[in-house]
C-alpha cells in the first residue's frame, strides 16, 4: 500500500525515460491571460499524457537540475502567449532545439491583463492547439 | 564523495547504477553510492526526468544512462 501510494506520487513528479519519447512542455506562463493559458496547456497536455510540463524559467537561470533534464529531453514543445515567445527564447539563448513552437496568439486569442482563465477559453485554446500541433 | 542515483528501479536506473559502481571500483574512488527512490528529492534538485545521476549535490546527468567513460571523467575531477 505504502509502496503504491509512492509510485503514484512518482507518477505526478518527476517521469522515468524508461517511458517511450519524453516530450518536454516549456510554457512562458507570462504576466497576461495568454501567459497563464500557455501554462495551463503545459498542465492539460501533462495530464492527458501528451507530454511533461517542464520548469522553463530554470531554463533562464541556468539551473543545473533542469538543464540536464532538459538535456534529457527527446522532444521540446516551447509554448508561448505572445510573439515575444520568452520561452522559445529562453530554450534557445540556453543552447536547445525547440521541436514545435505554439504561439496562442497566433491561434486567434487576444492578449490582455487578465489573469484568470474561462473553462470555456481553457476548452477552445486546447482544441486549436491539438488540431493546429498534431499533438 | 556522496554520488546519489535518482530513479524508480527501473531498468535505466539499475543500469546506471552498476556503471557508476563500476566507475567506482575501477578507479578506486572512496564514494557512497545511494540509490534514492524519492522522487521528490530529485524534484529538489531541479531533475525532472530519470535516471539521474548527481555527484556530490553537483547534478551530472538526467534522463540518460551515461556511459562508463563519462563517469570516470565525474569521479576524476
Amino acid at each position: 500500500m505504502a509502496e503504491d501510494i509512492k509510485m503514484a506520487k512518482m507518477a505526478k513528479t518527476a517521469k522515468c525515460a524508461c517511458e517511450a519519447a519524453f516530450v518536454g512542455l516549456y510554457a512562458c506562463s507570462g504576466g497576461s491571460n495568454v501567459g497563464q493559458m500557455a501554462n495551463r496547456i503545459a498542465v492539460e497536455l501533462t495530464k492527458q499524457g501528451k507530454g511533461n510540463i517542464m520548469c522553463t524559467v530554470g531554463i533562464g537561470g541556468n539551473v543545473p537540475g533542469i538543464m540536464k533534464s532538459t538535456e534529457g529531453t527527446d522532444e521540446i514543445i516551447a509554448i508561448d502567449g505572445c510573439p515575444l515567445i520568452c520561452a522559445r527564447r529562453s530554450l534557445e539563448l540556453a543552447g536547445f532545439t525547440v521541436n514545435k513552437h505554439i504561439i496562442l496568439t497566433e491561434l486567434g486569442m487576444q492578449k490582455n491583463k487578465e489573469l484568470d482563465l474561462e473553462g470555456s477559453e481553457i476548452k477552445e485554446m486546447m482544441t486549436k492547439v491539438e488540431s493546429a500541433f498534431d499533438i | 564523495m556522496k554520488i546519489e542515483i535518482l530513479g524508480t528501479g527501473c531498468a535505466k536506473c539499475k543500469k546506471t547504477k552498476e556503471i557508476v559502481e563500476q566507475a567506482v571500483v575501477e578507479l578506486g574512488v572512496d564514494a557512497e553510492v545511494v540509490k534514492v527512490e524519492d522522487i521528490n528529492a530529485a524534484l529538489d534538485y531541479g531533475v525532472m526526468i530519470t535516471p539521474a545521476v548527481v555527484i556530490d549535490g553537483d547534478v551530472k546527468i538526467a534522463g540518460k544512462v551515461p556511459s562508463l567513460d563519462k563517469v570516470k571523467e565525474w569521479l576524476a575531477k
